[in-house]
């Protein structure tokens, strides 16, 4: 089947210094992959790139999404073309409420698809089933975007927007860490519910808990902005048992 | 905000979308039609219960100048909007003096709506004097002109009264708009509010001074203070400067005063779920109007302000829908 993303040579860097030293990665449709690494190791700046960043500088390698030149869209363009980063520390908008700012997105999808925008009561019944997916109270529509949530609640919030937008590319940047072992479970079955045959999943851990529940097709480990080891679920497991010292050669 | 082109509203001046529970006047070039002006005193007529609007236009050249009151009886309760409006593109200039006052007990809910073409100017003084338990509420929004200055001298002077006042001034272009309040607590267990916030584009420019006086024997006060602005381009200036001035001790004050521009990560958080980059901005900047068009109590006024904003904001005509005529 035809690759859903490929990433070759990335080089990336903040300010003067380089952090991603030539990343290779290829996913294909239908695929679950986990990405694990230490602490400052690049997994949010690979995250950050892929979606667009701008204080993120690519300096050497390519990456191409479905055919396309991803480094040369914006992140707008980028979501409408299906991919979503769930952030590890999810952004707080003061004054605007969640509602309006799902519903600007998803009316912006559906404008670049030439759907006319969703009535009042359209909106209202998709993000209705779509936070039952999350277990989220519709109270939270009407607050500020992530505003006072707790760190838990932030991340449920990510899932719903995913499933609001029902990418094909979806990156969850450490979305399992803060979570209870509920919220966990109720995290994870979102995921698993997404999950179609022409989508796949980029899912950032340091823990083989997420990872009972969404299992993945393979496991990469990232180490000084490159990736060192790449094998099948059973790689997780190793990780939490032995750490990332034999990869350190 | 977007680059706005300010059209000029139609020669015979008449709102078609009627505020509900509304007695409407008009004061053209300074004198009042169908209403008495006496010593060339503009009076606010009262309505009952009705929310009483003043339409003033300015449709000839000629500088005008103007004194207006709004009485508020002991115990009564007053709704009252003023709308300042241009109807061509000629450099009218405006002197504006408006006498508040305020009897015990009584309530005034005020609200102010500027819009006019980017050659006039217009200088407003607001003089309120508050005697015991008066509540004043006033909201200041400037959607558009050239050279406006607003000063609102209140003066607390009888216990437990009360002013709240709130401002907008969205300024781009070669706008320059101009705050200046001065809050005077007189008399004590006084509580007064100020928050005036500034969307500036283009060259704008804009200034906020503010002063809360707080009388030596003015015990149990409390007075806050915040002017807020955002800059949306890089050549727009915001000057801000609130102060406190107290004699008395047992008293609650703050203020604060930023100058800001858009949050980056707000921006990219928005746009990475596909809302693009002048949408986004649009959004941040409705939020940041919104905590001062929130404290306008009247819902069919704050919904037509608040979607009259997000015109300007976008730099559309200020039209409100379902009208023909061009006039706010
Ligand atoms: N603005 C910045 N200036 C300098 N260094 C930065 C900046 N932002 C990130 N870095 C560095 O880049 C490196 C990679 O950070 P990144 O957030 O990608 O790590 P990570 O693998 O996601 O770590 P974690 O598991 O803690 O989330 C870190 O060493 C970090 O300190
Ligand atoms: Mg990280």
């Amino acid at each position: 089947m035809e690759n859903l993303l490929e990433i070759k040579n990335l080089h990336a860097k903040i300010g003067e210094k380089e952090i991603l030293k030539g990343i290779n990665l290829t996913i294909k449709p239908g695929e679950v992959h986990a990405i694990m690494g230490r602490n400052g190791s690049g997994k949010s700046t690979l995250s950050a790139v892929l979606a667009g960043n701008q204080n993120y500088t690519v300096t050497e390698g390519s990456i191409n999404y479905l055919g396309k030149d991803l480094l040369k869209m914006s992140p707008e363009e980028r979501s409408w073309a299906g991919i979503f980063l769930g952030f590890q520390y999810p952004v707080e908008i003061p004054g605007v409420t969640n509602v309006n700012f799902m519903k600007t997105a998803v009316n912006e999808h559906r404008k670049q698809n030439n759907l006319p925008p969703l009535s009042a009561a359209e909106y209202l019944k998709m993000m209705r089933e779509k936070m039952a997916y999350v277990e989220m109270d519709p109270s939270f529509s009407s607050r500020g975007v992530n505003v006072g949530f707790s760190g838990g609640e932030k991340k449920r919030n990510e899932i719903f927007q995913m499933a609001m937008l029902s990418p094909r590319l979806a990156i969850l940047d450490e979305t399992d860490s803060g979570l209870d072992v509920d919220a966990l479970r109720i995290v994870a079955n979102g995921v698993n519910r997404l999950k179609r045959e022409d989508n796949a999943f980029v899912v950032i851990t340091h823990y083989q808990r997420l990872l009972d529940y969404i299992v993945p097709d393979i496991v990469h480990v990232l180490y000084k902005g490159k990736i060192v080891k790449t094998a099948g679920k059973e790689l997780a497991a190793e990780v939490e048992k032995h750490g990332y010292e034999e990869f350190e050669k | 905000m977007a680059e706005f082109k300010y059209i000029p509203q139609s020669e015979i001046f008449n709102c078609s979308v009627e505020l509900s529970g509304a007695k409407k006047f008009y004061v053209l070039d300074g004198k009042p039609m169908g209403f008495s002006a006496k010593d060339g005193l503009i009076e606010i007529p009262s309505e009952g219960d009705l929310l009483t609007q003043v339409i003033f236009v300015r449709t000839t050249p000629h500088p005008s100048s103007y004194k207006v009151r709004i009485l508020c009886p002991a115990g009564s309760s007053r709704a009252v909007i003023l709308c300042a409006h241009t109807t061509g593109t000629d450099r009218y200039v405006t002197e504006e003096s408006v006498e508040i006052a305020m009897e015990e007990n009584s309530n005034l809910s005020l609200i102010v709506m500027q819009n006019e073409n980017g050659a006039s100017s217009h200088h407003s003084t607001f003089e309120i004097s508050q005697k015991g338990s008066s509540s004043v509420s006033m909201n200041i929004i400037t959607l558009h002109g050239g050279n406006i200055a607003n000063r609102v001298n209140c003066n607390l002077n009888g216990k437990r009264a009360e002013a709240h006042l709130s401002g907008l001034y969205l300024a781009g272009g070669e706008q320059n708009i101009d705050t200046t309040v001065n809050m005077r607590h007189n008399s004590g267990e006084c509580t007064s509010n100020q928050l005036f916030k500034g969307i500036l584009g283009g060259n704008a420019r804009t200034s906020f001074k503010g002063e809360v006086y707080v009388a030596k024997d003015s015990q149990k006060t409390e007075a806050y203070q915040a002017n807020n602005n955002l800059l949306i381009s890089d050549t727009a200036r915001a000057i801000s400067d609130p102060h406190l001035v107290i004699y008395a001790d047992d008293v609650k004050c703050s203020h604060g005063s930023t100058v800001g521009s858009l949050a980056d990560e707000e921006l990219f958080y928005m746009r990475s779920r596909g809302i693009s980059e002048p949408e986004a901005k649009l959004l941040q900047q409705q939020a940041f109007a919104g905590a001062v068009l929130e404290k306008i109590s009247n819902i069919e006024i704050r919904e037509r302000l608040s979607r009259l904003v997000e015109r300007r904001l976008r730099g559309e005509d200020t039209l409100c829908t379902g009208c023909a005529k061009r006039c706010c």
